[in-house]
């Protein structure tokens, strides 16, 4: 090697240290602030800028050939312990490693020279390896952040600057890699920004010593909703809160969680005019009582805005069944001859309207009930009664839509009186809408059977039809509301589109549940069931005979 | 015939309920439009029924009941409300103020006569 090309070479690795300091310089200012973004750039700019030249010297003419300068064996050195350094060929091969490069990932150098580097990648810088390669074949220099998967499995964060290598025709030679595993600051950085998030988080956060109950941190929300500062609240426990406040619910909480034993509780509560939903979480930690992690919802503003929606929806159903009412009396008493005898085709098209006018009236119904069922505000008036009986009832009750319908509806299996305590009213409005479905869809002439099936726990009460069925890649909308199923046109069938999400909903707030069996051509099944132990329990409490829906 | 009082804001459904009463031939009915109206016109007239509307300007059918309980002459005659709004707690807290009946709107206006009369022997 002549000493001028050696000079020139010098020269060129200088200019790459520089430029690669630069670029971690920058790169790194941005990533990090703090301790760590003062300290991190500066120190690596400086090892880069200094060692990269005589690392490439050395890389590039093997370990075994010596070093001659004394300064720079130490330079080299100090470069190997902080960087990560590789060489590839133009084919993406590795031809150099140094031994940070192994201490880090675990490889032996055999293991990695002449390996493709896709090795160290995953499917994700796989992609970034060919984004890479493409800015190097232009010249130009590759600056990102990196994972590299270890020999063990494990994948650390790199912090890599990329250059092209040329050899001394100018033609592409392949590339040089500086990293600087960033995994460790990644994190950091990451618990500084959960810190920050909590801080600045809408809800309240505050975490409590579980033996002590003293605060050890509140969020700024909660700092402020107690007028409690940060260097004052540490001295306060629960207690006072529970004292300035005038809620006791969360410190109770706290302590039946510590003597439960059970991890986590949830629950509304009102808390200095707010409302809350609270969520407690009891955090172990080895050796002690360990920690409340308590986390504040405030849910004022979807209260309020829930009874504005409730008290709007209601008072629109009520404002539409005055006018229904006028319509549906006027029809009603021109249907029943008191203006006297219609021509007939007056009469059928009255029919039409008066039927229509029931189903907005039933579409009415089920909208109200549906958004009282939503806000746990459907009420159940739970009486003992035998279900033989109502069954017995329920069936003579729609006589009507024999009539309309040319079916016969029969009752099986309720000869024997079957005691349940549950809400007969809402038991029939259950009933009375899986028949009416049934008799919509049966032929003149078919079956419709209700049966009753006793089990120790429950009672099944279904209603079958032999119609058409649900295809099953429909069954799946059976319960949903406004559901457009193929064979079923609501105008037609006079469907309000509600009727079975409403009834899913009444059946699971009395315990029970609600499903159907159906073969397409051949029927459906409509069952629910009725819980006899939990309705039973509530029989023996009578201040539970009328209770809301939770 | 039974003296009928019925008290309901909405013109065309007193027109309805006059129609479908008079139909069955066996009520005398009165109508006010509101409450206040209502105690005015019993102090003169005392029905054998009274048909009331919940949800009236001014004073509502319960408030109305309320006052007309405090006078002698209408402590015991039967009282049925008419309601858009028949929760069962409604219902209930009706019935406890001393209604024989609660129709739900809308009623069936050829339902109604038999509706007051079975009403009215169950009080």
């Amino acid at each position: 090697m002549s000493s001028k090309s050696f000079n020139k070479r010098t020269a060129a690795t200088f200019f790459l240290g520089s430029a690669i300091s630069g670029s971690w310089y920058t790169a790194t200012s941005a990533l990090f602030a703090g301790q760590i973004g003062e300290v991190l750039p500066v120190v690596g700019a400086i090892v880069l800028a200094g060692i990269t030249p005589f690392a490439m010297n050395a890389l590039r003419s093997g370990s075994d050939q010596p070093l001659e300068n004394h300064n720079m064996a130490q330079r080299l050195k100090a470069f190997d312990s902080h960087a990560i350094v590789n060489i590839l060929d133009t084919g993406g091969i590795l031809t150099q490693v140094n031994d940070r490069f192994i201490e880090l990932t675990g490889y032996a150098r055999d293991q990695l020279i002449g390996q493709p580097v896709s090795m160290l990648y995953n499917e994700r810088s796989r992609e970034l390896a060919a984004e890479m390669r493409a800015t190097l074949m232009q010249g130009k220099t590759w600056q990102g952040e990196t994972p590299l998967r270890c020999a063990d499995g494990r994948v650390i964060q790199t912090q890599c600057t990329v250059m092209p290598l040329f050899d001394q025709q100018g033609a592409w030679a392949g590339s040089i890699s500086a990293r600087t595993d960033v995994t460790h600051a990644n994190e950091l950085l990451a618990e500084r920004d959960t810190a920050e998030t909590l801080y600045e988080l809408r809800d309240d956060i505050w975490i409590v010593d579980a033996e002590t109950l003293r605060f050890s941190y509140m969020n700024r929300v909660a700092m402020s909703r107690t007028g409690w500062r940060n260097d004052s609240y540490s001295e306060r426990t629960l207690q006072d809160l529970a004292e300035k406040s005038g809620n006791q619910t969360v410190l109770e909480a706290c302590r039946n969680l510590s003597a439960s034993g059970k991890g986590m509780t949830q629950f509304d509560t009102e808390i200095m005019g707010n409302h809350f939903q609270v969520t407690i979480k009891l955090l172990p930690i080895g050796g002690t009582a360990g920690r409340f992690l308590i986390m504040m919802h405030d849910i004022t503003d979807i209260i309020d805005e829930e009874r504005m929606k409730s008290e709007f929806i209601s008072m629109v159903s009520h404002e539409l069944r005055s006018p229904l009412t006028s319509i549906k009396g006027s029809m009603g008493l021109l249907l029943s001859r008191a203006a006297g005898e219609l021509p007939s085709k007056a009469r059928a098209l009255l029919e039409i309207s008066h039927r229509n006018a029931d189903r907005l009236v039933l579409i009415i119904n089920d909208i109200l009930d549906l958004e009282k069922i939503s806000n746990g505000r459907l009420e159940f008036n739970l009486q003992k009664i035998d279900i033989s009986e109502l069954l017995r009832e329920t069936s003579a009750a729609n006589a009507s839509l024999e009539q309309r319908h040319g079916v016969r509806i029969q009752v099986e299996n309720a000869d024997a009186p079957m005691q349940v305590v549950t809400d007969p009213n809402r038991v029939i409005q259950v009933l009375t809408n899986f028949l009416s479905n049934a008799a919509k869809f049966s032929k003149p002439g078919e079956r419709i059977v209700i049966r009753a099936q006793e089990t120790d726990d429950e009672l099944r009460i279904s209603v079958s039809d032999r119609g058409p069925g649900i295809p099953a890649s429909e069954e799946h909308k059976v319960f949903q509301r406004f559901a457009d199923l193929s064979n079923s046109s609501r105008a037609e069938k006079g469907g309000t589109g509600l009727g079975l999400s409403v009834c899913k909903a009444i059946v699971e707030n009395l315990g029970g549940k609600i499903g159907f069996d159906s073969r397409e051509g051949f029927g459906t099944t409509f069952y629910f069931t009725l819980p006899k132990k939990n309705s039973l329990v509530a029989a023996e409490e009578p201040a539970s005979l009328l209770r809301e829906a939770s | 015939m039974i003296k009928l009082l019925h008290v309901e804001d909405d013109a065309d459904i007193r027109e309805i309920a006059l129609m479908a009463l008079e139909l069955s031939g066996d009520f005398d009915v009165v109508q006010c439009e509101t409450g206040e109206v209502a105690l005015k016109q019993v102090q003169s007239y005392t029905p054998d029924v009274i048909l009331l509307d919940m949800m009236m300007p001014g004073m509502t059918g319960r408030q109305t009941l309320e006052k007309m309980r405090e006078m002698d002459s209408l402590r015991d005659v039967p009282a049925i409300f008419m309601t858009a709004r028949a929760q069962h707690n409604e219902i209930e807290e009706l019935r406890d103020l001393g209604a024989a009946d609660v129709i739900s709107k809308p009623f069936d206006p050829i339902a109604l006569a038999d509706q007051v009369k079975a009403a009215m022997q169950g009080a």
